[in-house]
């Protein structure tokens, strides 16, 4: 295979001089801006240019319609294949609930609630869905950081941003006194794991937190017995399989990311 | 007032799914459309009066207005056209908004070409991307995958209702192999058509516990159109229409995890008696984080328009957008096939297999023959206007798994988790 042509195709991401963003709403002065690392990042990337193209193929695939007999039966085509980069940074405001956010950043967990209804809401909703209560405005509470499970999953396959994490528990919790589930990630051995299971929320280091989910994850409380009717763990045969699917998943994160997710190494 | 006459299906065309294809999106539609025209020789564009575009993400292609090429590369932009999007409802949404379009009187002959190429960007990057239509803020910064959000929903049902990751499995082997006689389905372009077993599952890859690769839908590139009109244009193009009976649409909550609290849906199902004793008592027991709200209300809309006042006896098969199997094990109480909590024993029974009472996804559905988004609940409405058309040997061979004398059939679509849904009946004459 040929490289002619490539060299000069090589993604060349260079340095920007940074400039002081200019607040949206250009009444009132930027009150904090945390964003200098992400802009730095990304911004010279964003700049080598949208949807110009880095790089081709040529692949050959079947051609034409009908069953995928008839396809198979024709001669292949060969399809030249580009390599288009695009990237956006959105500034996505948190918008009403954001004190819910800025609760994280102190390790604090804040919901709200409906003056007509009652409900408690977390996450927070700025207004009540009950149609009884007409869009009304809710009230910030603070909330204790215990609550139950609801439910969960053992994922062995994340999106990009948390595949260096796995594996991982994800659910969501019913945090105590709110009538509605906050989904969040559980440092949890699946072994353990039960719906109904009563947790801590536990909050990363303060200088890690971004003032988003992953700021916070879930603990058991100790000295709780999984119950006989737990689903997972009714049958031992499917909690071995699980717990193998893990280990094949942590050497594959060792591989790709050089990261050990054992639970010796990381402790749940 | 809606006008009176009847609307049908009248055909549709096949560009199949696959994990990728050579030929891009507008090449795909109009393989597709070629593939109608050859099956209803007499249509000409002049008897096209409106388009309605399906297709799922701009993201997925870095294009936008992508419906303005299909009209164009299909040489019908003179006609009226718009674009229906609604994350994985988006191609059963066109075919509802087609059938309002006709039923307002403002139009008789709509075409429906709907596609998805979900293969430019990696796998992970296309999950990211779909998992964009989760609330970004809430649900996405945790895991971000539908897969751990199904599987979610799926251990809070199991929980309830108590079935098991075989019956899981059971699903999983029953779509793969009723796929195998579907020659336009994605797992036997990649995998052939030899039977898998449950052994077979329980050596496949986990995802998210208890869903397996199996379990769950496919990423394919591929497109479908169909052609519907009213009763006496219909007759034109079709001997055997397929009359759409009823139509029903709902939503739900974008976040899963508020539906414990789901006021709009207050009072609809009085099912905190049949929760189990450990299970907390939540404000709202319906729908929870285990069943599917939008699709219930949905199919109560549809029932009573089609005259089905007991679904699993009146009809004859049904195709339910499945993207992990514990929907469509779910799909079965919302669908009212069973009471809530019994979907395991449809599949326990055999009631959903093939030669059951009521066969479910006989054409493999989305985990086995595909899931271009923007095609698929076309691709599985045409499947089922080949089954009440009798035509299936015809179309699939020999080995095409006609349902004898099949005359209703019901179709789910829905996007998100559960956010959104819609259900469609169908009769043959």
């Amino acid at each position: 295979m040929t490289e002619v042509g490539v060299e000069e195709r090589k993604l060349k991401v260079r340095k920007i001089k940074r400039t002081r963003r200019e607040a949206k709403y250009k009444h009132y002065p930027v009150v904090e801006d945390h964003s200098t690392a992400a802009q730095e990042y990304w911004e010279p990337i964003v700049n080598t240019g949208l949807w110009a193209i880095k790089g081709y193929q040529i692949l050959k695939g079947p051609c034409g319609g009908g069953t995928v007999e008839e396809a198979l039966k024709r001669e292949p085509k060969e399809f030249m294949v580009i390599d288009r980069a695009a990237f956006a940074l959105y500034s996505h405001s948190y918008g009403l609930v954001s004190p819910f956010f800025r609760g994280l950043l102190e390790g604090k967990l804040k919901g709200t609630k409906c003056p007509k209804c009652g409900a408690t809401y977390c996450p927070p909703r700025a207004h009540c869905w009950n149609p009884k209560c007409r869009v009304a405005d809710c009230e910030w509470v603070d909330l204790p950081l215990t609550g139950v499970i609801h439910t969960f999953t053992v994922q062995c396959l994340a999106a990009a941003p948390f595949e260096h994490q796995l594996p991982f528990s994800m659910g969501w919790v019913k945090i105590d006194g709110a009538d509605t589930t906050l989904a969040m990630m559980f440092h949890i051995p699946p072994r353990e794991l039960f719906i109904g299971q009563k947790v801590k929320i536990k909050f990363v280091p303060k200088e890690q937190r971004k003032g988003d989910l992953t700021d916070c994850y879930a603990v058991a409380v100790p000295g709780q017995k999984v119950p006989k009717w737990a689903c997972l763990q009714k049958d031992p045969e499917k909690l071995e399989s699980l717990e193998a699917s893990m280990k094949q998943t942590i050497q594959f994160i060792k591989k790709r990311y050089g990261i050990d997710n054992s639970p010796e190494v990381r402790g749940w | 007032m809606a006008r009176d006459e009847k609307v049908a299906i009248c055909n549709g065309g096949i560009f199949r799914p696959d994990l990728w294809h050579g030929e891009n999106a507008e090449e795909g539609v109009a393989t597709a459309y070629q593939d109608l025209l050859k099956n209803v020789p007499n249509l000409t564009a002049d008897d096209i009066d409106a388009l309605c575009m399906s297709y799922f993400s701009d993201h997925l292609n870095g294009q936008l207005c992508m419906g303005w090429i299909i009209q164009d590369y299909l040489g019908l932009h003179n006609k009226p056209g718009y674009r229906v999007e609604s994350g994985g409802s988006t191609s059963i949404d066109a075919i509802v908004n087609a059938y309002y379009m006709i039923k307002s009187g403002m139009f008789d002959v709509i075409l429906i070409p709907g596609w998805e190429w979900m293969c430019e960007v990696s796998v992970a990057a296309t999950n990211e991307m779909i998992a964009s239509a989760a609330d970004t803020d809430w649900d996405f910064p945790v895991g971000g995958y539908y897969n751990a959000f199904y599987a979610a929903l799926e251990v809070r049902h199991m929980q309830l209702y108590g079935e098991t990751c075989e019956d899981l499995g059971k699903i999983a082997v029953k779509n793969h192999n009723n796929s195998t006689h579907w020659p336009y389905s994605q797992w036997v372009s990649q995998h052939g058509t030899a039977p898998i077993t449950l052994d077979d599952y329980w050596k496949n890859r986990l995802v998210c516990w208890p869903y397996r690769v199996l379990n769950c839908a496919l990423m394919s590139e591929g497109a479908c159109v169909l052609l519907m009109a009213t009763e006496s244009k219909a007759r034109r193009f079709t001997d055997t229409p397929m009359w759409i009976t009823g139509v029903g649409l709902g939503t739900d909550s974008m976040r899963p995890g508020d539906r414990t609290a789901d006021f709009a849906y207050e009072g609809m199902k009085d099912e905190a008696k049949i929760y189990p004793d450990f299970v907390d008592p939540i404000k709202t027991p319906y729908p929870d984080m285990a069943n599917f709200a939008s699709l219930h209300i949905a199919a109560k809309r549809a029932y009573p328009q089609a005259g089905i006042t007991n679904p699993l006896k009146e009809l004859d098969l049904v195709e339910l957008f499945a993207p992990y199997d514990g929907v469509e094990l779910a799909l079965y109480e919302d669908m009212m096939l069973c009471p809530r909590g019994e979907g395991k024993t449809l599949i326990r029974e055999g009631v959903v297999e093939y030669g059951g009472e009521c066969p479910s996804n006989l054409s493999g559905g989305l985990t086995a023959s595909g899931h271009p988004v923007g095609a698929t609940s076309l691709y599985y409405t045409l499947f089922l206007y080949w089954q009440l058309a009798g035509k299936i040997k015809e179309k699939c061979g020999p080995n095409g798994l006609q349902v004898p004398d099949a005359r209703k059939a019901l179709i789910t679509g829905h996007g998100g988790t559960g956010c959104q849904g819609a259900v469609v009946t169908f009769e043959s004459e």
